[in-house]
Order: structure tokens, then C-alpha cells, then sequence
């Protein structure tokens, strides 16, 4: 089965991070201008608060100290040059206008060639009953410093947000979602034709919990089906031995008839033929089942290095009688646990295969070994389609009459002994090599 | 020689009954659980051929009744399960044999041949017939008081004809004896020609005289008066 691990796959828990992250970088990033304008509104409405009050403090300390108007003109330009932020020039009463704000750039004096930002009071006022045009400009932080300052800090605080979500992702990963994977695992090494049922770990989490009881409900009725479908081949293979049984007798009893021809008897014979054919497959089936059902359940310790053997030297007359060679390299004392039954089904399927389908004068090597037991046959010239190979009745060869269920009984006793089963084709041999 | 046949399906009964009848066998018939009991433990049997699933009870129990009473009629356990388990059950509760339905009748009537002459003849087992003895404990064959060295199959295949004298015997049973539940994965059966041609050489050159005929070329046949 195909994993589906694509590229575009991400976990479950990265996927919200991802979008956490992204909405935490839209408004902070957001909250750079929104910071910005209500910071230079503060600051510009607390220096306009300033220039007022620079304002009424020179309008009311010019008035009070009653000096006379040469030598506040005097003091004025005195002043202008000490503190160029501040003017104050002497106008017509009828140019009088409303106090104005404004901001404006200009270079100071110290950094002659860099532009600072100024707030300005633009306002008239009487002293000693004469007017006044009084400008107050204050130095105002630049927009660009105030910009990156905010935008450091939100930075800085995006950073701890993300650090923060990767930290409480994981915890929540690990301890949240954890009914989860558990439940997944479950599901992952869970094996239909295991008899060993499914149990999901219990959970308080509502979610979970309705998910494991819909899985354990689905399963369930998946294992019924399955058990009663498994129980049928049982059956009906039972059932079909005893009218078997009776054909056969019918048969060969009627061989005994003192009347019969030689056309008669070659009847016979087919039939029996045919009925060793549909005995053979029910036997097999119910043997497949069998063993599907785990009823082989006796393991013992066994040299199967001797099973091996005693079945080369059954064959060796039939591959005899076809001029077939048999090389074999048979690793002497291997023991291995397992089912004696199975084991021997398991090497004479194989080996029966290899001398079945082989032709004549042809070539089967054997290699027996503890890691594995390999038979390669010559035969067709074509490889075999291995994707139908082990499945029941795909026989890909339709001029012996099998039962078609040698090699998915092979596969059945691999795979319940947890072996590996494999079928490759290469310089006119058919190999078949299970590893144990 | 009284057999009963202990079978529920009276047609499979009605042939291994027809099949034996030719060999001085007198056969009884029971077809159920209770039916069985009541025969077997009231009358004495040469051999017993016991179904396992029979109507009112299982076989088994049949088994362990006799072995509680201490009978020693012979027993042949023929049931359609071929259950290892049964199989090492039924053998371990005194059953002389068992065989998986279908089996040829030939088969059947080996074995039953085999059961009877061993519960009868325990210690000295020969088949005497005209110039061929045979010892069936030390496997071997004496042709006008001359040993003859058969195989292993060979001397098996003798035995079968002996238990199936004048009655024609299928190559399909034959392969079947001879290679058990293998022959199943072979379609030739060739090999039994072969082992039929040995075992006809080695008798003709001891000088016996040719008993084993073959049968329109499909089966075989031991002729014996």
C-alpha cells in the first residue's frame, strides 16, 4: 500500500501554527502604523501643550516686568539668538490671526545638514498694549526613529508569540491530542484476520471518545463479517466431503462391474480424475481456511533441514521420470519452531511447484539455509504476473490443472510465521524465495 | 468377518458395504450416535468403521465407551473433518486407523484388511498365498522359500493388492496410497506405471506367477482364487 507522504502533508498541529503565526504577524505588523499614530498624537498634543505654556509664561513675564520697548526689542534679538525655537516679532494689530499649529522640518543649527522635525505655535499676543507674532517650534522625534523603535519592539514581542505557540504546540501535541495517536496506532497495527481484537484506550475527551466507539462499532461488525465469511469456506468445504465421498465410492465400485468396457472404464477414470481435482481444491480450501482460522496451533522445534530432504527424495522420482536436475545446497541442522504440518505443506508446495511447472530436461536449484529457503525452476520462458501470483485460483498457467491454491496456502503460512514470501524472474528462472 | 459400518449417509454406507461383500466380510449397518453404541457394545466386531459426526452424538464417545468396556475390535475413524486433532485423539483413544473422506474404497479396504490381520495375527503375521509369503512385521517377501528385496513402495503396493484381491483398482488410488496427500499436487501419475513395472519384474523373475493384470489400461487387478 502506498504511504501518503507527499510533500504537501503537515501534521495535524503544525497546520493551526501556521495559521496562528501568520494572523499574529498580519496585526502586529498592523499594530506598527496604529502604534505610531496614537504615539506622535500624544506627543504632538503634549508639546503643543508645552508651546502654550511657553507662550503664556513669556506674555505674562514680558507684562510684568514693565520694561520699556527699546529694550525689549534689544532683548527680543538677544533672545532670537539663543533660542532660535523661539520668535517673537513685533506686528500690526490688523494682521492679528488664530493661534495655528503646524509641524515642519528643518535643519538645527548643531546638525546643519540633517532635517529634524519641529512643532510650531504660531499665536499673537500684547505686551505692554503693543502686538506680538510669537512662534514657539520644539523639537519633535523623527517619524522614521519612532517607526523602527515600534516596529523593534513588535518584532521582539513576535518572536516571544511565536516561540510561545511552538512551546504550547508541542504540549498540547503531547498531551491533548494524545487519545489520538494512540487510537491511530491501534488502527495502524491493527490486522483484520488477527484475532486478537481492538481495544481503544478509554479518553475524556467527548470527541475521541465518539471516535473510538464509532471505530470500535465499525471494526466489530468488519470482524463478524469477516469471521462469518471465513467460517463458510469452512463449512461448505465440510459439507462438500461426505457427496464427495459417495461419488467417489460410486465410482469405484462401478470400476468392479465384470461387464464393463475398456471405452467405460477410460469414463471412469476421467471422472475419477476430475473428482481428485475438486477434492484436491476443497481440501486446499479448507486447509487455506484452516489455517486462517489459526487452527494450526501445535508448534514444536524441528529440523526442517530433514523435511527438506525427505521431500527432495520424494520428488526426485518425478523430476526423474522428466529428466529434470535437481541442485541443491540444503544447510544440514536447521531447527526451527512452527507447526510440523505447516512447514511440510509449506516446502513441498514449493518444491512441487518448481518440478510441476518446470519442462523437460529443465534445471530446479534448491538452497536451503537458515536465512531463508530458495527454489528457482526453469519453465516458461516469461515471467509470471507476481501481483495474481499468491492469490487463490490466478494459476497463470492453464495446461496443469492445479488446484490453485498452492501458493496462496504458501503465502498464508508466510505471512502467519511473519516470513517473506517473493517471486522474480531472471535468466529463465523462476524463483520463489521465502526469508525467514 | 463382521464389520460394521457405523455411517449416517446410508449411500456411502450402501458402497463400502457392496465394495467388501466380495471379500467374505459381513456388514452391519448403524446410523446413529445411540444405534452404534448399542451395537458395539452388545456384539463383537472384526473391524468397526466409525464416522465421527453422526446423529445424536459424537464418534469420539463411541471410542471412549469401548475403551472403558475394554473391547478390542478394531477401529477405523473415517470422518470428512481430516482434524490433526482428531486424528491424534482418535488414534490415542485406541481407534487402529483413521482416513479423511473422500478416500477410494480400495483404500478403506486395505486398511481394513491391514487392522484385521494385526488384532488376529499379533504375533506372527504372514500371508501365505501359493509360492508368495509374506511377513507383514518384517517386511519382506518369500517366493518359493526365496527372498525376494522389494522397496519400501513396492512392498506397500503388495500389501494393497492383498487387501484388494480381485477387485480392479484405480492408478488414482494407487498414486494416492503411495504418495498420501502429495498426490493431490501431482497430475502425472506415471510414476505408479512405474513402480507397478518393478514390482511385476521382481515377481516374474522369482518365478511367481502373474497375478497382478492390468485392467484396460486405467487400473489394476490382483486374481487370486
Amino acid at each position: 500500500m502506498a504511504q501518503a507522504t507527499n510533500g504537501k502533508m503537515t501534521k495535524l498541529l503544525n497546520t493551526p501554527l501556521k495559521v496562528f503565526t501568520l494572523y499574529a504577524l498580519v496585526v502586529l505588523a498592523g499594530s506598527i502604523p496604529a502604534y505610531y499614530y496614537i504615539v506622535n498624537r500624544i506627543w504632538l498634543s503634549e508639546i503643543d501643550m508645552h508651546n502654550k505654556f511657553v507662550k503664556r509664561k513669556i506674555e505674562k513675564e514680558l507684562n510684568t516686568i514693565a520694561i520699556n520697548d527699546t529694550i525689549l526689542a534689544q532683548n527680543i534679538r538677544l533672545w532670537s539668538h539663543i533660542e532660535p525655537g523661539i520668535n517673537l516679532q513685533p506686528v500690526a494689530e490688523s494682521t492679528r490671526k488664530n493661534d495655528s499649529r503646524y509641524t515642519v522640518m528643518k535643519s538645527t543649527v548643531l546638525h546643519s545638514k540633517r532635517l529634524n522635525r519641529f512643532r510650531g505655535l504660531s499665536s499673537y499676543l500684547t505686551i505692554n498694549g503693543k502686538w506680538y507674532h510669537l512662534t514657539v517650534e520644539t523639537n519633535v522625534e523623527e517619524t522614521d526613529e519612532v517607526i523602527s523603535n515600534i516596529a523593534f519592539v513588535t518584532i521582539g514581542f513576535f518572536i516571544l508569540l511565536v516561540i510561545g505557540f511552538i512551546g504550547l504546540n508541542q504540549r498540547i501535541s503531547a498531551k491533548l491530542w494524545q487519545p489520538f495517536y494512540n487510537t491511530l496506532n491501534q488502527i495502524k497495527t491493527f490486522d483484520l484476520s488477527s484475532r486478537v481484537p481492538i481495544a481503544f484506550e478509554k479518553t475524556n475527551i467527548v470527541e475521541f471518545e465518539e471516535l473510538n466507539n464509532s471505530l470500535q462499532k465499525l471494526i466489530d461488525k468488519n470482524r463478524a463479517t469477516y469471521q462469518e465469511q471465513k467460517e463458510f469456506t469452512e463449512n461448505a468445504s465440510h459439507e462438500l466431503q461426505t457427496p464427495l465421498a459417495i461419488i467417489q465410492s460410486k465410482l469405484d465400485l462401478l470400476l468392479q462391474s465384470k461387464s464393463l468396457t475398456a471405452n467405460e472404464s477410460e469414463i471412469i477414470e476421467a471422472a475419477h480424475k476430475a473428482l481428485a481435482r475438486t477434492s484436491r481444491i476443497n481440501k486446499n480450501l479448507l486447509l487455506l481456511s484452516k489455517i486462517e482460522n489459526q487452527q494450526f496451533v501445535d508448534t514444536e522445534m524441528m529440523n526442517v533441514s530433514q523435511l527438506v530432504t525427505d521431500s527432495l527424495a520424494f520428488l526426485a522420482e518425478h523430476s526423474e521420470t522428466r529428466n529434470i536436475v535437481i541442485e541443491m545446497r540444503v544447510e544440514e541442522y536447521v531447527y526451527m519452531e512452527g507447526n510440523r504440518i505447516l512447514l511440510e505443506i509449506l516446502i513441498n508446495n514449493l518444491l512441487m511447484n518448481a518440478v510441476r511447472h518446470n519442462k523437460d530436461n529443465g534445471l530446479i536449484r534448491v538452497d536451503f539455509s537458515k536465512q531463508g529457503f530458495i527454489v528457482a525452476n526453469t519453465g516458461i520462458s516469461n515471467a509470471l504476473n507476481e501481483a495474481s501470483l499468491f492469490k487463490r485460483f490466478s494459476s497463470s498457467s492453464s495446461q496443469t490443472p492445479g488446484s490453485g491454491l498452492g501458493l496462496a496456502i504458501v503465502k498464508q503460512i508466510c505471512s502467519r510465521y511473519h516470513w517473506q514470501i517473493g517471486y522474480s524472474f531472471d535468466n529463465g528462472f523462476h524463483t520463489f524465495s521465502t526469508s525467514f | 468377518m463382521k464389520i460394521i459400518i457405523i455411517e449416517d449417509e446410508p449411500e456411502l454406507a450402501k458402497s463400502i458395504a457392496d465394495y467388501l461383500a466380495s471379500e467374505n466380510y459381513l456388514c452391519e449397518f448403524a446410523t446413529s450416535f445411540h444405534e452404534a453404541l448399542e451395537k458395539v457394545t452388545t456384539y463383537e466386531y472384526n473391524c468397526i468403521l466409525l464416522d465421527l459426526m453422526l446423529p445424536g452424538g459424537d464418534g469420539m464417545s463411541i471410542l471412549e465407551e469401548l475403551k472403558k468396556q475394554n473391547k478390542q475390535d478394531g477401529v477405523i475413524i473415517i470422518s470428512a473433518k481430516n482434524a490433526l486433532d482428531d486424528k491424534i485423539k482418535g488414534l490415542h483413544l485406541g481407534a487402529d486407523d483413521y482416513l479423511a473422506k473422500p478416500f477410494h474404497l480400495s483404500e478403506l479396504a486395505a486398511r481394513i484388511y491391514s487392522v484385521i490381520r494385526r488384532r488376529q495375527f499379533a504375533n506372527a503375521n504372514i500371508i501365505q498365498q501359493n509360492e508368495l509369503q509374506i511377513d507383514l512385521l518384517a517386511k519382506t517377501l518369500l517366493i518359493h522359500n526365496t527372498p525376494v528385496v522389494l522397496t519400501k513402495k513396492e512392498f506397500g503396493l503388495l500389501l494393497f493388492f492383498m487387501g484388494n484381491k480381485n477387485r480392479v483398482i484405480s492408478k488414482n488410488a494407487l498414486a494416492e496410497h503411495l504418495s498420501g496427500d502429495l498426490a493431490d499436487m501431482l497430475d502425472n501419475h506415471d510414476f505408479v506405471y512405474a513402480h507397478i513395472k518393478n514390482l511385476k519384474k521382481k515377481l516374474t523373475e522369482a518365478g511367481c506367477e502373474n497375478y497382478l493384470k492390468t485392467v484396460y489400461g486405467t487400473g489394476y487387478k490382483w486374481e487370486n482364487d
